[in-house]
């Protein structure tokens, strides 16, 4: 199967030197295409840092990820950013669309930016639209949708310019249960069609149970790795479980 | 801590996002009190009495317009201001304070605006008195001796002026603090209100707009008898209004129809600048009309300078025909006279003619001017004399042509067909004309010039008499013939013209003020749109920083901004530009000259200038919004 991501050895500080806090204690992590990766961890466990290092938002202190082959660790900010634009989808807790468009141009416009003509971003918008239930609401502004529209929007801008990889930090952290699951559904949905590969943060075990591989970190470091067997409600009675195991300061 | 002191501590920590405004409203207050210093000063005086009265009455008119002008740009600068502030403030809801204390705390903060702009504006005002008056006299080519003069009285009335307006300002913002509820304050930024405008009032509007728009151009430019003003008037309202209408709709209307169309819109990056203008116009519009109107103004005073001064030399030049004007009982003297001025002074060209002046009883209206008659051939030898242009046709029986001075500027902006009646006969005016045939002569009196045969038979009813026109070579020593002149027995009246008189300086202070004016005016236009972009820039912050994180590259980004930037300044240029033509053309009727070229160089100066508030803007704006 092919790697999309490998994580050595990582490593980040916080502060400046005297007052330095280790954040991430050396991680190791690989990814491959198709999986769908939860990561949990407490508060303050580094779930955001560790995904902003992935996602080149931010830069390691040691250690290397490797995205698609090349080292982001090295890449100067140009080339980062062309990698954001090519190869990474971002899904935000605060959903991050923009409100001066409708939803269908705040979905086409990765797209549109890339250079892609006019017809095909209209056509793979009104698709995706189409899979995530949004069809009668593209002409809609952000501030005309449900949190969940909003979320399930972000998720067809993330998809749109079909991304190696797709970062997702807590995207259901900001809705209600129903909400919740269907987003979750949909990207269950895309990653079983094969249309992407998928790392999220959540500290919710039943967000995590939709994932295939669940990690759980903490204290900087990644404590066990849990895999989903053929249920999804078993998958979330052991995820419980680990999070009872370790101890009262798991939220 | 006391409301003094937090205000203070305010003020000084966001020193520098103040840092436009307190830069424009001292600038309002520099060229005020320099207006005010100019009057006070006294170095008008130098200029002679009645062209002193005249500077004085236009530099107090134009103070007014100022004063007018500050008044608009305190009001503006202050509301942009407020609702920056009143969010930013609005903060100290949450901690207990009431809208009373949090309108002190913004009455205070923006007077300590005020007072640092009022003093740096005049002491600019006073630093940069010499020099204003300098450049003025320079370009109006006047020399007068100026020597630092900066009037106490000028900077006192200036402040009182700044400080009446701006108070009502800051009492207007704090009233609105007050008066506004908790939400309003918590919430002033989250303007989450409708994007998209009804589609039916815009297009109401754009069509309203564009009838308005188009009816003021045709009263603008519309051919007028005496009515010419009033047509102006209608003609100025009914502009402002279809511009306002024209940014408030029409524009609007195309950029929201745009949007719709994803075929178009989804090119690069369109879907984020178009979207951003849609989204921004709703409220913007109104600065980008006000910017229009204002570019309109300083072209069309720039034109009228300009006008004003063609004229003024047109009219020099006119009265500088001859250097005598000999009125005579006879006629065959002209040899007499040349030979007399020839003792002192050669002769370059000389001329002349018969008059004849009909009593006003012989004519239709008997208490104004007698009118003056020509022959059509003495017109002729004149203009061959002297070798000025001659094309007119002949008159036939009934019909004449009026021979008419230079006009400073006239109330009406077409010709209406002239009769006039002499001995119960009506003559009909066939073609008009300007060319100074009798020199300083016709400054004061219309002439009729008509066939030889007319000529003759209408003798019976007036007097004649003869006119002797020499221009010396060296028209500055004229003195030295006067005496001779007036030695001779046929001699019953001598004009004679000094080429160095400044009978109408004014009107050269006048084009010089109108050029200044001119820059004011692009001045504040440039800065009214850099502070809006400056102020936008604040609130698009956030929706830049999403776009950085989802990726997209800041090159696409710059470009972005650089379209929608564009936009923002070539949409007033390109409606004023349209309107500059009409509204310059309405005064060269009004002035009978064409400004075209005038028009063109000002449209030119205002696109350089907003080129390089473009490109600040665009620095300025990537750096508030972090790219
Ligand atoms: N920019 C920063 N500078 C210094 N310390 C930071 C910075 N960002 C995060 N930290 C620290 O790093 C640790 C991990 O933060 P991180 O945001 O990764 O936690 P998290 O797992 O996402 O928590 P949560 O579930 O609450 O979102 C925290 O102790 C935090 O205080
Ligand atoms: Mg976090």
């Amino acid at each position: 199967m092919k790697k999309v991501l490998e994580i050595k050895n990582l490593v980040k500080n916080y502060g400046t030197r005297g007052f330095q806090s280790r954040v991430l204690k050396g991680i190791d992590l690989t990814i491959y295409q198709h999986d769908f990766i939860a990561v949990m961890g407490p508060s303050g466990s580094g779930k955001t840092t560790l995904l902003n290092l992935l996602s080149t938002i931010d830069k390691p202190t040691q250690g290397s990820v490797f995205l698609d082959g090349t080292d982001i660790t090295r890449c100067s900010n140009t080339q980062l950013s062309q990698i954001r634009k090519d190869k990474i989808g971002f899904i935000f807790q605060d959903y991050n669309l923009l409100d001066t468009m409708t939803l269908q141009d705040n979905i086409a416009l990765p797209l549109s930016l890339n250079g892609v003509s006019s017809k095909e971003c209209i056509q793979k918008t009104k698709k995706l639209a189409e899979m995530f239930g949004l069809r009668e609401h593209l002409s809609k502004y952000p501030y005309q949708l449900s949190g969940g529209q909003k979320q399930r929007g972000a998720t067809c801008r993330a998809l749109i310019s079909d991304p190696e990889i797709i970062f997702a930090d807590e995207p259901t952290g900001a809705l209600d249960s129903k909400s919740s699951r269907d987003l979750l559904e949909c990207l269950k949905m895309v990653n079983d069609n094969g249309q992407a590969t998928i790392v999220m943060v959540t500290h919710d075990a039943f967000s995590a149970s939709y994932a295939k591989d669940v990690y759980i970190l903490s204290d900087g470091m990644i404590k066990c790795k849990l895999t989903k067997g053929s249920d999804r409600k078993e998958f979330y009675d052991r995820i419980i479980d680990m999070q009872a195991s370790m101890g009262s300061d798991f939220s | 801590m006391s409301m003094l002191k937090l205000a203070f501590q305010n003020f000084k920590s966001s020193f520098k996002s103040y840092l436009s405004l307190i830069i424009s409203l001292s600038f309002t207050t520099m060229i005020l009190c320099n207006f005010m210093n100019l009057v006070d000063s006294g170095i008008l005086n130098q200029l002679g009495e009645s062209n002193a009265r005249n500077v004085a009455v236009i530099i107090q008119v134009l103070s007014f317009v100022i004063g007018c002008f500050m008044l608009f740009f305190v009001w503006y600068s202050t509301n942009v201001f407020l609702t920056k502030r009143k969010r930013e403030i609005g903060i100290y809801v949450f901690m207990g304070l009431t809208n009373q204390r949090i309108g002190k705390l913004y009455a205070i903060e923006t007077i300590f605006i005020g007072l640092t702009s009022l003093i740096l504006g005049i002491g600019f005002g006073a630093l940069t008195s010499q020099l204003f008056m300098m450049i003025l006299m320079r370009i109006s080519e006047i020399t007068v001796e100026i020597h630092f003069q900066f009037s106490l009285q000028s900077g006192i009335t200036t402040a009182l002026i700044f400080s009446g307006i701006y108070l009502l300002f800051v009492i207007k913002g704090y009233i609105n603090i007050v008066r506004s509820s908790v939400l309003d304050m918590v919430s002033a930024n989250r303007q989450n209100e409708y994007v998209k405008q009804r589609k039916i009032l815009l297009v109401f509007k754009a069509i309203a707009g564009v009838i308005i728009l188009v009816l003021g151009y045709y009263m603008a430019i519309k051919e007028a008898g005496i009515e010419v003003m009033g047509n102006v008037f209608i003609a100025v309202v009914l502009v402002v209004a279809g511009t306002y209408l024209l940014f408030g709709g029409l524009i609007p209307l195309i950029f929201q129809s745009l949007a719709a169309h994803k075929r178009f819109l989804y090119k690069r990056e369109r879907n984020l600048w178009i979207n951003n203008v849609v989204f921004r116009i709703r409220k913007n519009y109104r600065t980008y009309a006000m910017v229009c109107v204002l570019m309109l103004c300083s072209v069309t005073a720039l034109a009228f300078g300009f006008a004003m001064k063609n004229r003024y030399d047109g009219i020099v030049h006119f009265e500088n025909t001859y250097t005598f004007q000999v009125i005579s009982d006879a006629s065959g003297y002209r040899q007499e006279f040349a030979s007399l001025i020839e003792k002192n002074n050669d002769i370059d060209v000389s001329s002349d003619i018969e008059i004849l002046t009909i009593d006003s009883g012989n004519t239709d209206n008997p208490y104004a001017m007698p009118y003056a008659l020509l022959a059509y051939s003495q017109v002729k030898k004149v203009a061959e004399d002297t070798g000025m242009d001659f094309d007119l046709p002949e008159p036939g029986d009934e019909e004449f042509i009026s021979l008419n001075r230079l006009y400073l500027m006239s109330l009406t902006n077409d010709l209406v067909e002239e009769i006039d009646t002499i001995n119960r006969q009506d003559y009909r005016s066939i073609a008009s004309t300007d060319t100074p045939y009798l020199g300083y002569m016709q400054e004061n009196m219309d002439y009729m010039i008509v066939n030889d045969r007319v000529y003759d038979e209408l003798q019976i009813y007036g007097q004649k008499m003869h006119l002797y026109n020499y221009k010396i070579t060296d028209a500055s020593h004229f003195e030295t013939s006067v005496k001779d002149i007036q030695s001779s027995e046929h001699c019953l009246g001598l004009v004679k013209i000094d080429p160095e008189r400044e009978e109408i300086a004014w009107i050269k202070i006048l084009y010089s003020v109108s050029i200044f004016m001119f820059m004011v005016f692009v001045f504040a236009g440039g800065c009214i749109l850099f502070m809006k972009l400056y102020n936008d820039a604040f609130e698009e912050k956030e929706r830049y920083a999403i776009l950085l994180k989802l990726g997209i590259s800041k090159k696409s980004l710059k470009r972005s901004i650089a379209d929608e930037l564009l936009f923002a300044y070539v949409t007033p240029l390109v409606v004023m530009s349209i309107s500059s033509y009409f509204s310059v053309k309405a005064l060269g009727n009004v002035m009978h000259t064409s400004l075209l070229s005038v028009n063109i160089v000002s449209v030119l100066v205002i696109v350089i200038f907003f080129v390089i508030c473009y490109l600040l803007s665009l620095v300025i704006y990537r750096k508030n919004v972090g790219i």
